[in-house]
C-alpha cells in the first residue's frame, strides 16, 4: 500500500525540509506533467555528503521519497550515493535490487505496481542524480 | 441508474477496478468508445479497407466512398459544406495548421495582434505564442476576472478597440468547465478572424460555425466517442481557398513540374499523405450515436451531473472548487482538497473507489498560475483534480466520487 503510516510519516516529516544556507550545490527538479517542483540543497565536503535539505511541494509519494532519500545519503561518500541512486531506480521500475543498500527506502517498493507514480517517486532521485553529475564534472 | 442500452453499448463500463465498479470520470481527456465505433473499425479493416482517392479498383472505391460519407456527415452536423471540412489528426494538428497557413498566406503579418484567453489548453496557446517569435506578430491575453478563472463578457469587451487580427479562444474550458459566450465573439470582434477551439464544447453541444460567425472551428473525435487520431477542422471557404497548405506531399497536389506545383481542390489541399482512413470512417458512427441520443439530452444530462458534483463537493469542508459553479459550468469539475495533493486524491479514488479522475495541470499552465494566485489554500499544488462527465455517467457515479473524496479527506486529516 502506497499510503502506509510509515510513508505518510516520512511525507509529513519536517526533518529534511527547508533551505540549506551553507549548501555547496543546489539543483531544481521538475515533473513537467504534474507541475511538481523540488529544490535540493547539498553540502558536500571531501567527497562526502555532509548535509542535505529539500524545498517544494508535491504528492505523498514524492515527498516521502525525498525524505527517505536524504535520510539515507547523509554521511555517504559520493560514489556510494551513485550506487544508491541506481538501486532506487531499479526498485521503482520493478527490477531486482540490493535491499541492504536502500535500507528504509524499501518501504516504498510497492511503487513499481503503479507506473503512473514512478515519476513521483523518482523526482528527488533524478534531481540528486543531476547534482552528482555536475559535481563529478567539476 | 444507467440505462441497460448504454451499459451494453460501452463494455468498458463492466470493468472492475481493484474490485470496484469502474466510475469513469476522465472523459475530458478522452471518452470511452461504444461497440458501434469499435465494430466499425474492425469491419472496415476486414471488408472495405484500402487507400483512398488514388486507385480505381473496387476496394479503393468503397473506402473512398465511406470516407467521403463521413465528411458529409460532419458537414451536415455543422451545417457547412463538405469542402470546408478538413480531416486532421486532432485539435493540436488543426490549430497548428491554421496558424501556419494564415502566416504563409499573409492573413497574419508582422505587428498584427493575436488574442488568446488564459483559459486555453496548450494546443491553442503554444502554437500562437511560439510562432510569434519567428514572425513578429503580437500576442495578448484575455484575462478572466470572474470567480476562479471564470471569463466574463466584460473581459472580452475590454479588447473591443484593440482590433485584433485573430481571436483564438476555447468554447469550453478543459479545466474549469466554463462554457464561454461564443455567440458574442462576432459582435465584439466584427473584423477579426475567429478561431474557436471546440475540443471540449463540441462533444456536448451542436455548434453551427456559420450561425455564430466563427471562421474556424476545430475539435477531436476521441473526446466524443470516436477513435483517436481524428480531428475535424472547419474553415470558412474563402479562407481555405486562399490559404497556403500546411503540409506538402501526396494527394494535396494538382500538378507537379520541376519548376512549381499547383494544389488540389478543397479540402484535399489540406490533407497531405494517407489519412487515418478507418478512424475517419468509424468517426461517423460516433456522431450517429450522439445524434441518436440528441445533443439537447447530452447537454442536459452532463449539466445535471456537473451540478450534482459541485453541490456534493461544496458540502466537504476544505474543498476548493474552480470555475463559475453556475449554469455556465458544463461537464467538468476541477478542485483541490486542502492539504492533500491531487495525485494522492486521484490515486486513492482509483485504488479504493474505482473512480478514474485526472490530476495535473491539464496542459493549461497559464490558467493554473491564475488559480494559484486566487487560491485560499496555504500550499497550492500547481495542479488540480478534475472529474469530467459524459453520456454514460450516472448520478450513482457522482455519489461514489463525492463519497470517495469525503472519505479521503477524513482519512488524511484524522
Amino acid at each position: 500500500m502506497m499510503y502506509s503510516e510509515a510513508i505518510l510519516d516520512y511525507a509529513n516529516s519536517k526533518r529534511f525540509r527547508g533551505r540549506l544556507e551553507d549548501a555547496t550545490a543546489v539543483e531544481e527538479g521538475k515533473n513537467i506533467s504534474c507541475g511538481d517542483e523540488i529544490i535540493l540543497y547539498l553540502k558536500v565536503e571531501d567527497g562526502v555528503v555532509k548535509d542535505t535539505r529539500f524545498e517544494g511541494i508535491g504528492c505523498v509519494i514524492s515527498q516521502a521519497s525525498a525524505s527517505l532519500m536524504i535520510e539515507r545519503i547523509i554521511g555517504e561518500k559520493l560514489k556510494n550515493v551513485i550506487s544508491i541512486i541506481e538501486e532506487a531506480e531499479k526498485m521503482a521500475k520493478g527490477g531486482s535490487f540490493d535491499e541492504k543498500k536502500l535500507g528504509n527506502i524499501t518501504i516504498m517498493s510497492d511503487v513499481k505496481n503503479y507506473p503512473a507514480r514512478v515519476k513521483c517517486f523518482l523526482l528527488s532521485w533524478r534531481t540528486l542524480d543531476q547534482v552528482i553529475r555536475k559535481l563529478s564534472q567539476s | 441508474m444507467l440505462s441497460t442500452r448504454l451499459y451494453e453499448d460501452f463494455p468498458t463500463l463492466k470493468l472492475k477496478i481493484n474490485g470496484k465498479r469502474l466510475v469513469y470520470l476522465d472523459s475530458a481527456a478522452s471518452s470511452l468508445k461504444p461497440k458501434r465505433v469499435v465494430e466499425k473499425l474492425k469491419d472496415f479493416y476486414y471488408t472495405s479497407y484500402s487507400n483512398v482517392h488514388r486507385a480505381v479498383h473496387t476496394l479503393a472505391s468503397q473506402a473512398t466512398v465511406e470516407l467521403e460519407e463521413s465528411r458529409e456527415k460532419f458537414a451536415n452536423f455543422l451545417g457547412v459544406s463538405p469542402e470546408e471540412i478538413v480531416f486532421t489528426s486532432g485539435t493540436t494538428m488543426s490549430i497548428n495548421l491554421v496558424v501556419v497557413s494564415l502566416l504563409r498566406s499573409g492573413f497574419l503579418k508582422e505587428d498584427d495582434l493575436v488574442l488568446v484567453s488564459l483559459l486555453e489548453h496548450h494546443a491553442n496557446f503554444v502554437p500562437w505564442l511560439r510562432l510569434s517569435k519567428f514572425h513578429g506578430y503580437k500576442v495578448d491575453y484575455i484575462k478572466p476576472s470572474g470567480r476562479f478563472g471564470t471569463l466574463e463578457l466584460d473581459d472580452l469587451l475590454k479588447f473591443r478597440k484593440a482590433r485584433p487580427k485573430v481571436v483564438a479562444i476555447t468554447g469550453l474550458s478543459n479545466v474549469t468547465g466554463q462554457r464561454l459566450p461564443v455567440e458574442e465573439l462576432r459582435n465584439v470582434f466584427p473584423d477579426s478572424i475567429i478561431v474557436l477551439d471546440g475540443a471540449q464544447l463540441v462533444p456536448h453541444e451542436r455548434v453551427k460555425p456559420e450561425e455564430i460567425g466563427v471562421d474556424f472551428l476545430v475539435f477531436s473525435l476521441h473526446k466524443m466517442l470516436g477513435p483517436t487520431g481524428v480531428g475535424v477542422l472547419y474553415g470558412r471557404r474563402e479562407f481555405l481557398e486562399q490559404m497556403e497548405p500546411f503540409l506538402y506531399g501526396g494527394e494535396m497536389i494538382d500538378r507537379v513540374t520541376l519548376e512549381n506545383v499547383t494544389f488540389n481542390e478543397l479540402p484535399y489541399k489540406f490533407e497531405a499523405g494517407t489519412p487515418n482512413i478507418a478512424g475517419i470512417v468509424a468517426s461517423k458512427e460516433a456522431l450517429i450515436y450522439l445524434e441518436e441520443m440528441g445533443f439537447e439530452e447530452i447537454r442536459r444530462r452532463t449539466r445535471k451531473l456537473t451540478e450534482l458534483a459541485v453541490d456534493g463537493l461544496k458540502q466537504i469542508d476544505g474543498v476548493e472548487i474552480y470555475g463559475p459553479l453556475d449554469e455556465r459550468q458544463q461537464g467538468i469539475v476541477s478542485f483541490n482538497v486542502k492539504g492533500i495533493h491531487p495525485h494522492d486524491v486521484a490515486h486513492i479514488l482509483d485504488q479504493e473507489f474505482g473512480v478514474a479522475v485526472r490530476s495535473g495541470h491539464h496542459c493549461a499552465q497559464p490558467l493554473i498560475e491564475l488559480l494559484k494566485k486566487q487560491s485560499t489554500l496555504v500550499e497550492f499544488p500547481n495542479s488540480t483534480c478534475r472529474a469530467s462527465f459524459y453520456i454514460y455517467n450516472t448520478e450513482d457515479d457522482v455519489e461514489t466520487f463525492v463519497e470517495g473524496v469525503k472519505k479521503i479527506k477524513e482519512w488524511f486529516t484524522r
